[in-house]
């Protein structure tokens, strides 16, 4: 009876320290969303107010003066979009390789290795590679070296997800098309690709929510732009440097200014990968 | 006749193709490298200029150009060290939260919110910790810590001087809530490698929750835990916007943790479009060198392990 | 034990054409790395009939298979030796033309695999590869190719479906219709009824019947009542190695080897 009382008093006080660290989970989940919910309804609360029609009609103003944030939004999407079309192909074709011509290659390898390291690479080195060969050499800031240090923080997103998609794609569906005497490039282009597509384009929409605040990586290749400028081998403003400018300047209504900026891109990053993810899904499950 | 030139063209474009993936595959592989030479290159006069010094001097003056990066260096091992050790316990709670004791329908959200947070740019993070987090600590918490610490030798030092709002532990705060999904994220991915058979023989012989993840699930992903907080880290040493909005951007080392700083990111951010001569230029490229150098190795032994433990599943 | 079905006394209509070697098998050995699973393999395939490859599993009849349209080479580590004459040709040869082969000897796999296209399209691609053809004459192939699989009538309104949509047992007649409709000589067929239930295994071993008549068939097939209700020919394989090979009649009637008489009475495999 003794022995068998004691057991349970143990037993109780495993049982409450079990609750007790279990309850710390809970805890630190609720940290973790409580930072989530702050930053957004911070975001919200300071940039809302700033949404207006004018914020995509005018360009960034000096302090003091009415504006908006046109020519850093465009820029934005020129320079997203550039980094896009740059980073996509070489990505994909890369992936390709490694998932199908060199499946079974120590080359492969190798590659993935060096992939997912760059894949975690800080932003702000790649910016000073991007100075250092096109920058420097040229004499001068361009959107387009911009696009180029965007579409390498792009190239190793879109490779992982290329060859891991493609790999996912059944061997059986390689063999039946070329049991049917169709060529290896064009199983690939018009076969594989279709099979592995929502997966390949989710890969490029993160890759893109990705890019779309990056702003290391600009500082010293687009540098910025007070005015409208279309010109890719000039320097262009995007909103994650206006926002960086303006946010840090003694001006209360820059700060404004960025925390709308704030708002748009978060607003886009999170649409993005809420849509990248819910295509994944549905490509999972088919 | 006509079938001989569909093959014919068949092979031919077989050809192209291949070969076009395969350059591809050999142009990001090379990309690694490619950095690692401009960055040498670029950083070479500072090389040359400073030796070794350059990792053991304090000052950084652009006047004089002379030049040491042991101010950010320390800085940004030390940030990055204390985001891990606020963010890796959260991470792990969260993770194990996750995967043992939410209820089904609850996990999925809840795993997507988390994962949101690491979509949401570094930029953000720094507008907002300039904005709402300084100001919450300089007001509230640092305050609190000096009253608290302030007559405990030691960490009276590590507490001292007035609350300035911005600051190392500021930067290592947002340090430790932009860390905390991808810890969160790896720990999710290897406690789901468990055997289901494992932990239900853990419960079998009457084990609580809590004993079975600290006893079973724990001991079995080790490994991947650690190439999980290697990965968190690589990304703490490298993150730039969040960290230079609220550090302070001082070459200074000071004991205290309430004190403005820099890190590695923050002073080339900062200092990079604005240096006008070649050494300062170069020995900020030098500092470049060296933060890719410190992240490589890390996240180059993050992935060996994650590797192992891929290996390990398929065998 | 060898329950032989009615299907068995189905009229040998083309057993009146002298047999005549379509592909000739000389002494193949295959290789897995350093795992050899096919040893010293010599037999003919006879024009115009079936062949069927049994064997308990790992015997080697599905890597027979494979080398026969060389889809082995689609992976590392593999390696044929000997020779395996198709028309006077030897078709391990590197000079080979792996496309060309392949349109000639076509392939059905045990699970279908349609590609992830229309139900047109699964049959138009291939044959748009290799000819010019107008709409009107690819509509025509197309429609030849799916009543040639007996699928015609089961989605002559739905052509434009996704080929995924079907049925297990549609999607193996859609993945015979695209086989056929490149107009091959030599159609292999690895376990095409594993995957399906009685009836659509019915109606694609009547499929194969009719086959015969425009194609050199080989068949594997674990199914030893069908082997028997499909074939002209029949090769016992066992561990890599060819037991004996014979008419089908002759192999379950009276085989000359006792492990093949172990087999087909079911004592072991």
């Amino acid at each position: 009876m003794d022995s068998l009382a004691f057991d349970r008093n143990r037993f109780r006080k495993r049982r409450r320290s079990s609750a007790l660290a279990m309850g710390l989970c809970l805890v630190a989940t609720l940290i973790g969303l409580g930072c989530l919910a702050a930053v957004l309804l911070t975001l919200v609360a300071k940039g809302f107010s700033g949404l207006s029609l004018e914020i995509f009609t005018k360009m960034t103003p000096p302090p003091g003066s009415d504006g908006g944030l046109l020519n850093a939004i465009a820029g934005s999407v020129v320079m997203t979009v550039l980094g896009v079309v740059i980073g996509t192909p070489i990505a994909i074709l890369a992936g390709t390789y490694m998932a199908e011509y060199g499946r079974h290659s120590r080359l492969t390898l190798v590659i993935r290795f060096i992939n997912d390291i760059l894949l975690s690479a800080p932003s702000i080195v790649i910016g000073l590679f991007v100075y250092t060969i096109m920058v420097a050499p040229m004499h001068h800031f361009s959107a387009l070296a911009g696009a180029v240090s965007l579409a390498i923080i792009v190239i190793p997103v879109v490779v992982r997800t290329t060859e891991d998609m493609l790999r996912l794609v059944p061997d059986q569906l390689r063999e039946a098309a070329a049991s049917v005497g169709i060529p290896r490039a064009i199983m690939i282009r018009k076969i594989a690709y279709k099979a592995a597509w929502s997966g390949i384009i989710t890969g490029v929409l993160l890759a893109i929510a990705r890019i779309s605040g990056e702003t290391a990586p600009l500082l010293f290749t687009a540098l910025n732009n007070q005015f409208w400028s279309t010109n890719v081998n000039a320097p262009m403003a995007s909103l994650p440097v206006v926002i960086f400018q303006f946010a840090l300047s003694p001006y209360s209504d820059w700060q404004k200014f960025a925390w709308t900026g704030a708002l748009l891109i978060t607003m886009t990053v999170l649409a993005l990968s809420i849509f990248a993810r819910a295509l994944g899904a549905r490509g999972a499950t088919r | 006749m006509e079938r001989q030139r569909t093959l014919a063209r068949f092979r031919r474009s077989d050809k192209i193709f291949r070969n076009l993936t395969f350059v591809a595959a050999i142009l990001v592989l090379s990309l690694l490298g490619a950095v690692a030479v401009s960055l040498v290159t670029g950083a070479w006069p500072a090389m040359k200029e400073f030796g070794f010094d350059f990792l053991t001097t304090e000052s950084w003056n652009p006047v004089t150009e002379k030049f040491g990066a042991l101010a950010p260096i320390y800085g940004t091992l030390v940030t990055s060290f204390i985001a891990m050790l606020i963010a890796v316990p959260i991470g792990l709670g969260i993770a194990i939260f996750l995967t043992e004791s939410c209820p089904m329908p609850l996990r999925r959200p809840i795993g997507a919110a988390i994962e949101l947070l690491a979509g949401i740019p570094s930029i953000i993070f720094g507008i907002w910790g300039l904005f709402v987090l300084a100001p919450l600590l300089q007001t509230t918490v640092q305050p609190a810590l000096i009253a608290l610490f302030g007559n405990i030798p030691v960490l009276s030092g590590l507490f001292a001087g007035p609350p300035y709002g911005i600051g190392v532990l500021t930067a290592s705060l947002i340090l430790a809530v932009m860390v905390l999904p991808f810890v969160t994220a790896v720990s999710r991915d290897v406690f789901e490698t468990v055997p289901t058979s494992l932990k239900e023989a853990a419960y079998g012989i009457g084990c609580t929750r809590w004993e079975v993840v600290r006893n079973v699930v724990i001991p079995h992903t080790r490994v991947g835990l650690i190439g999980g907080v290697m990965l968190g880290l690589g990304r703490a040493l490298g993150e730039t916007m969040a960290v230079t909005f609220v550090i302070g951007n001082a070459h200074r080392i000071s004991m205290s943790l309430l004190a403005p700083g820099t890190t590695i990111s923050a002073t080339i951010a900062n200092e990079f479009t604005e240096a006008d001569g070649d050494l300062y230029t170069s020995s900020l490229i030098l500092l470049g060198l060296l933060l890719f150098l410190i992240t490589m190795t890390i996240l180059a032994g993050a992935r060996f392990l994650l590797w192992r433990i891929d290996q390990g599943m398929k065998s | 034990m060898t329950a032989v079905s009615p299907l068995v006394a189905r009229p040998r209509e083309l057993s009146a054409v002298p047999d005549t070697e379509r592909l000739t098998i000389k002494n193949l050995n295959f290789y897995y790395g350093s795992h050899q699973a096919l040893k010293n393999v010599s037999l003919p395939i006879y024009s115009h009939r079936v062949t069927a490859f049994i064997g308990p599993s790992g015997c080697g009849k599905s890597t027979l298979l494979r080398v026969l349209n060389r889809m082995y080479d689609l992976y590392p580590g593999m390696r044929a030796e000997g020779e395996v004459a198709f028309d006077g040709e030897d078709i391990l040869s590197p000079r080979t033309d792996l496309n060309l082969l392949r349109a000639r000897v076509g392939m059905v796999f045990q699970k279908p695999t349609p590609f992830p296209m229309s139900i047109y399209d699964n049959i138009a691609f291939s044959i748009g590869l290799y000819e010019r053809l107008s709409d009107a004459d690819m509509n025509d192939r197309v429609e030849e190719a799916l009543r040639a699989a007996a699928l015609w009538d089961e989605v002559k309104d739905k052509l434009q479906m996704n080929g995924q949509s079907l049925s297990g047992g549609q999607q193996q007649r859609l993945c015979i219709a695209r086989t056929v409709a490149v107009r091959p000589e030599v159609i292999l067929l690895d376990e095409p009824c594993s995957a399906l239930d009685p009836l659509s295994t019915a109606r694609i071993e009547e499929l194969i019947h009719d086959l015969r008549k425009r194609y050199t068939i080989c068949i594997v097939t674990h199914n030893l009542q069908q082997a028997v209700r499909v074939s002209d020919y029949t090769a016992f394989m066992y561990l890599g190695e060819l037991v004996e090979f014979g008419t089908t009649t002759h192999i379950f009637s009276a085989p000359d080897q006792p492990r093949t008489q172990d087999y087909i009475t079911g004592r072991f495999g």
